[in-house]
């Protein structure tokens, strides 16, 4: 199994590469000159080709571009991303400010949707077909049919405004508590995990009623072996790897949907930023933010496959239907 | 026969499916006898009702089905006898009777077993379920049962996954399963459909000799006239929901007396039987059971069918308890 695994993150290094390679490329073919975006426009007026030429020399614009990319690859891996070309504050200042209430809040929302969706994705499989079923199929439909900005609205609206039970935009660390901090994560949390709790309740009853029906089952009943362990032991485990798989790969939806979230709620994360660095033309911020998301993404892939090893003896024995070893 | 020589008795059952709107009668008034120790055979085509009537004995009914009649009273040895069909499917009674007292073994070995869990733990779950046991004691009675049934190596190959095992060896586990606490009575749906035919008779040979050491019956279900012949001492012939006749295993080949039996018999090649015999298939197809024929069920498959035959048959007696759904039975026409 540990063999297993080492291959698996081993596997991440040359599809790291690639996306740096891609991001690379974006920002090689990004409008506008590092030269004229370095230096004013009135000293720029003042010097010659030449000295444009020279310190491009020096500043190693000249160097073959695979040469680049590799510099820019350890430069990254150091910690140095680069400036924002519009601010010009370093790329790594803005992320190490930002990155941390992202997480937060990408990790509150899969949170809360997985407890949500677990939870009546069971109920409904186990009841399905009855009234309790059909509530929250309606509900389900709902709440992936309604795009997160909407949710977000919608919940800005009624808990914000009409209730005022919790504020409306913003987010702060500075001169509060745990409590009060926490209150601004609510409304972007809850807003940003139905989406996913909806998804994951309908993809949970489903593969519980698919797991039901299996002859393994009978087998368990034909043990003599209470409800209660049946489901537990032979039917929720069982559903949990498809469960698991989903769950993992709406992650990198759950962060590009916070993209969406954190602008609604006036929350300052990598999403709202990024969605200002695109407006504002940024490119370097715009690709180190892509880079940094698509990242995210790959390693989600590679906790599906482990998290799949760990529950399903045949992906991590290998081999797979008849013949005894 | 005194009644306590039967383990088994089912008077008059009737489970039905209720699909949409639409009610299916799979078993429509079986009545039926499992002598103790006995083996019996249920046979019948697709769909005639025998592997409900096995899950009825069990209360393993999918949501839609359910026993809406008759009763089916079990025998154990020593406790009181009691009406299966009067429990709900969820009782305790009946869980601690599923795999205790009656165990069953399913036609999908390669199915029936889980693939995340170590087939030991598999088999150890039926025992901790129903006795107070050391995990200990229940890992050696597990190796001991599986060295039973020829598995080599068990005691090694009990932390084995299902997916390493071949189908043959499934169902010897599967078999290892339901005999690990003793049962009194197995029931084998089909046991051997799904293997090859090498080892259909393996496994029908081990389960002859599980049963001749721990004394248990078998009541096994097959659409297979060879392993009847094989197995069984006595035989149901089960049609659309009702059995059409029942025998020992004697009175059913050598004599078989309801038309129907007489055209499955003839449908089998049998080995040695001069080579002139042509084979002679069932004409027809299977009514659609949720709208049956009045009268006798097989009447529109029938050679011998008559204006009679419109009223339902009587069950009857023709001799030493060979049973006959027929009109002419007792003498007519049937018997020629």
């Amino acid at each position: 199994m540990l063999k297993y695994f080492v291959s698996r993150i081993l596997l991440l290094i040359p599809m790291l590469l690639v996306i740096g390679l891609v991001v690379f490329i974006g920002l090689e073919l990004a409008p506008g000159d590092p030269i004229t975006a370095m230096i004013p426009p009135d000293q720029l007026s003042s010097m010659t080709l030449e000295d444009i030429e020279a310190m491009r020399e020096s500043l190693g614009l000249n160097d073959p571009m695979l040469v680049r990319y590799f510099r820019w690859l350890f430069n990254l891996i150091k910690g140095d991303m680069g400036y924002s070309v519009v601010t010009g504050t370093p790329i790594a200042s803005i992320i190490q400010n930002l990155l941390p209430a992202t997480i937060k809040l990408t990790f509150a929302a899969l949170i809360i949707s997985t407890i949500i969706g677990l939870l009546f994705g069971i109920v409904s499989a186990i009841k399905s077909n009855t009234f309790i079923d059909y509530i929250s199929s309606v509900l389900g439909v709902i709440g992936i049919s309604m795009p997160e900005f909407f949710i977000g609205i919608l919940a800005l609206l009624i808990f914000a405004i009409r209730l005022k039970w919790f504020p409306a935009q913003g987010r702060t660390d500075v001169g509060l508590n745990a409590l009060q901090s926490l209150k601004y994560l609510v409304l972007p949390a809850c807003s940003l995990g139905m989406v996913l709790a909806a998804a994951l309740m309908r993809y949970t009853r489903n593969a519980m009623l698919d797991v039901l029906n299996k002859d393994y089952v009978k087998t368990a009943r034909a043990k003599g072996l209470p409800e209660w362990k049946v489901y537990y032991k032979h039917v929720f485990r069982n559903s949990l790897m498809p469960i698991s798989v989903l769950l993992l790969l709406r992650l990198p939806m759950l962060i590009g949907g916070s993209v969406v979230i954190e602008q609604v709620f006036g929350y300052a994360g990598v999403g709202s930023r990024l969605l200002a660095a695109i407006n504002g033309s940024d490119y370097q911020l715009v690709l180190v933010i892509i880079l940094l998301l698509s990242t995210v993404s790959l390693l989600a892939s590679v906790l599906i496959d482990m998290f799949t090893a760990l529950l399903d003896p045949r992906v991590r024995l290998g081999g797979d239907i008849g013949g005894a070893k | 026969m005194n009644k306590q020589d039967y383990i088994l008795s089912i008077n008059d059952l009737k489970t039905q499916f209720k699909i949409g709107k639409r009610v299916v009668k799979a078993v429509d008034g079986v009545t039926l006898n499992v002598r103790r120790g006995k083996t019996m055979g249920l046979v019948g085509e697709s769909g005639c009702g025998k592997s409900v009537t096995a899950h009825s004995i069990m209360q393993l009914l999918p949501k839609a089905g359910s026993i809406k009649e008759g009763e089916i009273i079990f025998r154990p040895q020593n406790s009181e006898e009691f009406d299966i069909a009067k429990y709900r499917k969820t009782d305790k009674k009946l869980r601690n009777m599923r795999g205790r007292q009656i165990s069953m073994i399913f036609q999908d070995p390669m199915s029936s077993l889980n693939p995340v869990y170590r087939i030991g733990d598999q088999i150890i779950e039926s025992i901790i379920q129903h006795e107070r046991i050391s995990k200990k004691a229940a890992i050696k009675r597990t190796v001991d049962m599986l060295e039973m049934l020829s598995i080599p190596q068990a005691d090694k190959r009990i932390m084995d996954y299902p997916h390493q095992f071949s189908g043959g060896m499934k169902q010897r586990v599967m078999i290892a399963m339901g005999l690990i606490t003793n049962p009194e009575l197995l029931i084998a749906d089909e046991p051997t459909t799904a293997l090859d035919v090498t080892i259909q008779a393996q496994i029908l040979e081990l389960m002859q000799q599980m049963q001749e050491q721990l004394g248990f019956t078998i009541i096994i279900i097959t659409h297979n006239m060879g392993i009847v012949a094989d197995m069984a001492d006595d035989i149901a012939v089960m049609y659309m929901g009702k059995i059409m006749e029942f025998g020992a295993k004697e009175d059913i080949f050598l004599r078989p007396t309801h038309p129907y039996t007489r055209a499955l018999l003839k449908s089998v090649p049998v080995l040695g039987n001069g080579g002139n015999d042509r084979l002679e298939p069932i004409r027809g197809t299977t009514p659609d059971p949720s709208d049956m024929p009045e009268g006798c069920s097989f009447m529109p498959r029938c050679d011998l069918a008559t204006e009679k035959c419109k009223n339902a048959p009587p069950y009857e007696d023709v001799g030493n308890g060979h049973m006959v759904r027929c009109w002419y039975a007792k003498g007519g026409a049937a018997n020629e």
